[in-house]
């Protein structure tokens, strides 16, 4: 039988009791740290931040793979990453590495391999995504532990992943949310102006709602098989993990505003729509949640493997980017199907480089939050017309408080892709001796990318 | 035009008739295999099905069972081998959870954003199976939970029309306990046991007599908790051993009663089908019999048929269908709602008003359309708003549910068709057949010689080069048969500036090669298929199931097919047959 938060109800009744709110100031104050600015006053190291980045249909090898290799000055960005030019310091390009599962199943198979490791089933997905993997890790109290999930497009794409890109394990998406008003809003109720609030009674009814669904939950269990005992026993962490955010509803953070999508970014466009501006509403909220520490960890989904979706904001209208550009099937020729496909991939990057630059001017700590992240990039195949796994689209951004080392183009011809991942899952997770299962799995990571 | 088939991939077809196999095209290990002569791979040893379901074990079960029996499947049907899965809990779909919510709180009640259904074999009864509820879900069902109750308890004349009373003081305990009860009884689909029933009404109280709050709100927070609860939010039926069955898994009456509510209703059960469990009668066939009769005679049966039809004919792709405004003048969005309307309006009225023949909807000629999309199918306006009866006249090339606009424009691209999935869709929704992904390595396609090159002509290199030809000439030869249609669904003459060619044929396994010319002479071809009514049965009994239609089912779908053929093909007779069936009442089948 799970334990019940009890203390956590006595200490919202507690609060109740008083009839006043307790306001918590960010936890990041210059005042809290140390001298040097790498560690909090009482010692515990500062929070680093995991977050997964995708995009669909590939890339065309030749335009993304940078020259020449090394670091700083000895390489420079190509033509399909020149976007990220304003946070070069940061990336780390690894190219030449080969996805080792069997294709068999066309932006399924590659995708799914490069975010867990592994093939996909019967079920689609096998094993738990690397975000999933790490978040345990990082989270500590956080809000949202499992991670704050977000997606640009909601269009799906062909014989592909489906349209999530995190997942705690078989049959167990984190499906995104579309909505950057929906997101907002959630955020929202975390967030005070530092005066203080009376306690909303409804949390305490809240919470002992969940504690009643959780005796349900229990009582359930006990007459499942395993594979839905495992079920139940997922549903009721997601009934702990909301308790945890009812309960930090009480307690509200002191913060800046938070940036409000339809204030900012009113003509956007609707939800699932692929726009600049919807990314960078988007790219707002996360990067508030991450420096507010509500979530040390997220996925943002561009477009899903293989999307079909409408280009229109880059001038590609009309058409579905998967079949028209990277297939180059557009009526109007291959010339023009070559160029719309550039132009999409840089448009994907130009995306990437608003959350990283967003990222990189948020003060954190003795430096920035992308200082203190790491953002895995990746996509669901190399070169998009023959689903090649070869030449496999990999970045890594941030320096993940140090432990990563950046700004260099890392070439490993034919090397494991699970080698980037299983490199992360031990930077930040802690030491681990494999990631990823048969072909996928690797036990040994790249030393380039530590610091 | 006939598609010759050689390459020694007819061997592994003909194979496939007998052994339940899927067909695959090419290997999907490595590039140098696919480049093998087709002639080597002269259908001896059987490559495995791509369909990651499928293990080898698997086809050489399908395979012996066939075989051993000495006959071919008579009607063509293929299904995959596999053991029987456990039963599990089943997650409510977000239209199960939508109607549930209205039929327990009102039918005006806010529905919020809820988890996204994962669809396996394009239904999502069958992801409900095995999907788990994500934190993120879980959040997105309180609030949507919160919201419902919240809006009922926020005036007390709604609490009194939807529950009978109002819970007024403290001490009206038989107000709150009477609502608590029924309430749970109906969305745990089953009547609460005591615990339960003290759990819920201890919540009402403790809340109802916080500091500043009233019954009222104790009620309301007690109705959130059954209805956050695992117990109402997946549906709990995994049988119990039966005794006089040989000790078989059988569904228990309440257990029962929540299937037959999620499968005519989409809902939870009424108090009358809980008391038909509560007295035993869902312990027979012809107690079911009864209920189901009343259940599908009640207007809300015609709920899930709507899914069904959305989800058999993938109308999810024309939601998200995006189309040139420059190539389609006459294109709206607004068109897309009302073509979906269409298609479940035509299914609808042939259930149950016409009660009639369902197949016939492959080539009949009645539709349903409103003013927007009479104008833009050329048919008379009515002048009123909303749905109106019509029929496309004799000399139109439009005919059957393959020329409803949902099918045409939701399987096709932004600016042209694509034969190729139109193909797909009628080949795996309605002739049965597993299509599985592409090979990896695709060689591009040759650059577009021009605009007058048809995609006939493009799509031509598919079944030359035999690495593709094993997988699209199952779909290509039926998708040029659509071609007299264009992306939004109008019918064409000229493709660019070349003439049509809609010219088809239904080839394959259950297929009698019938040629054709246009859409029209494709459903009346395909009516005519011996494989398309036992496909049909197949996919309403692995929707209706929850899981996919397996080999071990095959006696079972057969009689059925068989039933469903005889009652000239009445959907409404189908799904009363089926829910009296074994493999309905069973978790586990007869021996």
């Amino acid at each position: 039988m799970r334990s019940r938060p009890i203390s956590r109800r006595a200490v919202l009744r507690g609060m109740l009791v008083g009839g006043v709110s307790v306001t918590v100031p960010l936890p990041r104050l210059a005042g809290m740290l140390n001298g040097n600015g790498t560690a909090y006053a009482q010692g515990a190291p500062l929070p680093v931040r995991f977050g997964t980045w995708f995009f669909g249909n590939g890339i065309i090898p030749d335009r993304w793979v940078p020259s020449s290799t090394g670091q700083a000055d000895a390489w420079q960005l190509s033509e399909q990453l020149e976007p990220l030019a304003q946070v070069k310091p940061w990336l780390s390009v690894l190219t030449g590495l080969s996805i080792k599962v069997p294709n068999n199943s066309p932006h399924a198979s590659h995708p799914c391999a490069a975010l867990t490791g592994a093939q996909t089933g019967p079920g689609q997905v096998q094993s738990a995504s690397i975000d999933q993997l790490i978040a345990p890790a990082i989270s500590g109290d956080t809000a949202f532990p499992s991670g704050i999930h977000a997606a640009l497009s909601n269009q799906t794409g062909a014989t592909a992943l489906g349209l999530a890109i995190s997942y705690r394990g078989p049959n167990a998406a984190n499906p995104p949310t579309y909505s950057p008003t929906a997101l907002y809003q959630q955020l929202l109720g975390f967030t005070s102006d530092g005066t203080s609030r009376p306690v909303d009674p409804a949390l305490l009814y809240r919470q002992s709602v969940l504690d009643a669904v959780a005796e349900d939950a229990n009582a359930l269990r006990q007459r499942l098989g395993a594979q839905d005992q495992l079920r139940l026993d997922h549903h009721l962490d997601g009934l702990h993990e909301l308790q945890g955010r009812i309960t930090r509803l009480a307690m509200p953070l002191s913060t800046g505003p938070l940036p409000n999508p339809d204030q900012l970014y009113p003509a956007r466009g609707a939800d699932g729509l692929i726009s600049r501006e919807r990314g960078q509403a988007f790219a707002d909220l996360l990067v508030f949640a991450l420096a507010s520490d509500l979530s040390r960890v997220f996925s943002y989904m561009f477009t899903c493997a293989a999307s079909h979706g409408d280009y229109a904001d880059c001038g590609l209208a009309n058409s579905s980017f998967h079949e028209d550009y990277g297939h180059r099937l557009s009526k109007s020729g291959l010339s023009a199907a070559t160029r719309g496909f550039n132009t999409g991939v840089k448009y994907a990057m130009s995306n990437l480089a608003d959350l990283l630059t967003k990222m990189k001017s948020v003060p954190d700590g003795n430096g920035t939050l992308l200082d203190n992240s790491c953002v895995y990039i990746t996509s669901c195949t190399s070169e998009s017309q023959t689903h090649s796994g070869n030449d496999y689209p990999l970045l890594v951004a941030g320096k993940a408080g140090g432990r990563l080392r950046s700004d260099q183009h890392v070439r490993l011809l034919d090397e494991n892709v699970s080698k980037v991942p299983f490199t992360l899952l031990n930077a930040l997770g802690g030491p681990t001796e494999t990631f990823g299962r048969a072909e996928g799995s690797v036990s040994s990571g790249i030393a380039e990318l530590l610091a | 035009m006939r598609h010759s088939r050689n390459f020694g991939f007819g061997a592994i077809i003909i194979a496939s008739v007998f052994g339940g196999l899927s067909v695959t095209c090419g290997s999907h290990q490595n590039q140098q295999q696919a480049e093998l002569s087709p002639v080597a791979n002269d259908g001896a040893a059987p490559m495995p099905g791509d369909t990651a379901s499928d293990t080898p074990e698997d086809e050489a079960s399908a395979a012996g069972t066939a075989s051993a029996d000495g006959s071919a499947p008579t009607t063509g049907l293929v299904l995959p081998g596999g053991d029987l899965p456990a039963p599990t809990l089943h997650r409510l779909t977000r239209s199960e959870l939508t109607h549930s919510l209205q039929d327990l709180l009102g039918a005006d009640v806010p529905i919020g954003q809820l988890e996204p259904d994962v669809s396996i074999n394009g239904f999502s009864s069958i992801g409900a199976s095995s999907v788990e509820v994500s934190p993120a879900g879980i959040d997105l069902h309180e609030q949507a939970v919160l919201a419902a109750t919240g809006y009922v308890f926020a005036d007390e004349a709604r609490v009194q029309a939807q529950f009978g009373c109002t819970p007024a003081s403290p001490s009206d305990s038989a107000c709150s306990s009477r609502i608590v009860t029924q309430f749970g009884r109906r969305a745990f689909r089953r009547p609460l046991t005591e615990a339960e029933v003290a759990r819920f009404t201890g919540l009402a109280t403790s809340i109802g007599s916080a500091d500043g709050s009233r019954l009222l709100t104790g009620v309301r927070y007690a109705l959130a908790a059954i209805l956050e609860s695992p117990s109402f939010v997946y549906r709990v039926e995994l049988g119990v051993p039966s005794a006089e069955d040989a000790g078989r898994l059988k569904y228990t009456g309440f257990e029962m009663a929540s299937r037959l509510a999620g499968i005519f209703w989409d809902s939870v059960p009424d108090d009358t089908l809980l008391d038909a469990a509560d007295a035993g009668a869902l312990a027979t066939p012809e107690g079911v019999r009864a209920q189901a009769e009343r259940l599908i005679a009640d207007s809300k049966a015609e709920r899930s048929l709507v899914v069904f039809t959305r989800e058999l004919f993938g109308t999810s792709h024309l939601d998200e269908a995006q189309k040139d405004d420059a190539l389609f003048p006459t294109w709206r969005e607004s068109l897309k709602d009302a073509m979906r309307e269409e298609l479940e309006r035509r299914v609808l009225d042939m259930v149950f008003a016409r009660k009639g023949d369902f197949l016939s909807l492959l080539d009949d000629r009645k539709t349903f359309v409103n003013d927007d999309l009479a104008q833009f199918y050329g048919l008379p306006v009515s002048g009123e708003p909303g749905f109106h009866a019509a029929e496309f006249p004799p000399e139109s090339r439009r005919a059957g549910l393959l020329g409803a606009g949902a099918v045409l424009a939701g399987h096709a691209l932004p600016q042209r068709n694509s034969p190729t999935a139109r193909g797909k869709f009628v080949s795996e929704m309605l002739l049965c057949r597993s299509i599985p992904p592409p090979p990896n390595n695709v060689p591009p396609l040759p650059p577009q010689a021009g605009p007058e090159v048809t995609m006939r002509e493009r799509l031509a290199v598919h079944r030359q080069s035999p690495v593709c030809a094993g997988c699209h000439s199952m779909m290509d030869p039926i998708g040029f048969g659509m071609e007299d249609f264009d992306s939004v669904g109008l019918y064409r003459t000229l493709e660019g500036t070349s003439p049509v060619d809609a010219s088809g044929v239904l080839e394959g396994p259950g297929l009698d090669g019938t040629t054709f010319s246009g859409l029209a002479e494709l459903g009346a071809a395909l009516r005519r298929q011996p494989v398309v009514g036992p496909c049909l049965v197949s996919k309403l009994y692995s929707e209706v199931l929850g899981r996919r239609a397996l080999q071990l089912d095959r006696s079972a779908i057969e009689q059925l097919a068989a039933r469903f053929s005889d009652s000239q093909h009445r959907l409404d007779q189908l799904l009363l047959t089926l829910v009296t069936s074994d493999s309905f009442r069973f978790a586990e089948p007869k021996g």
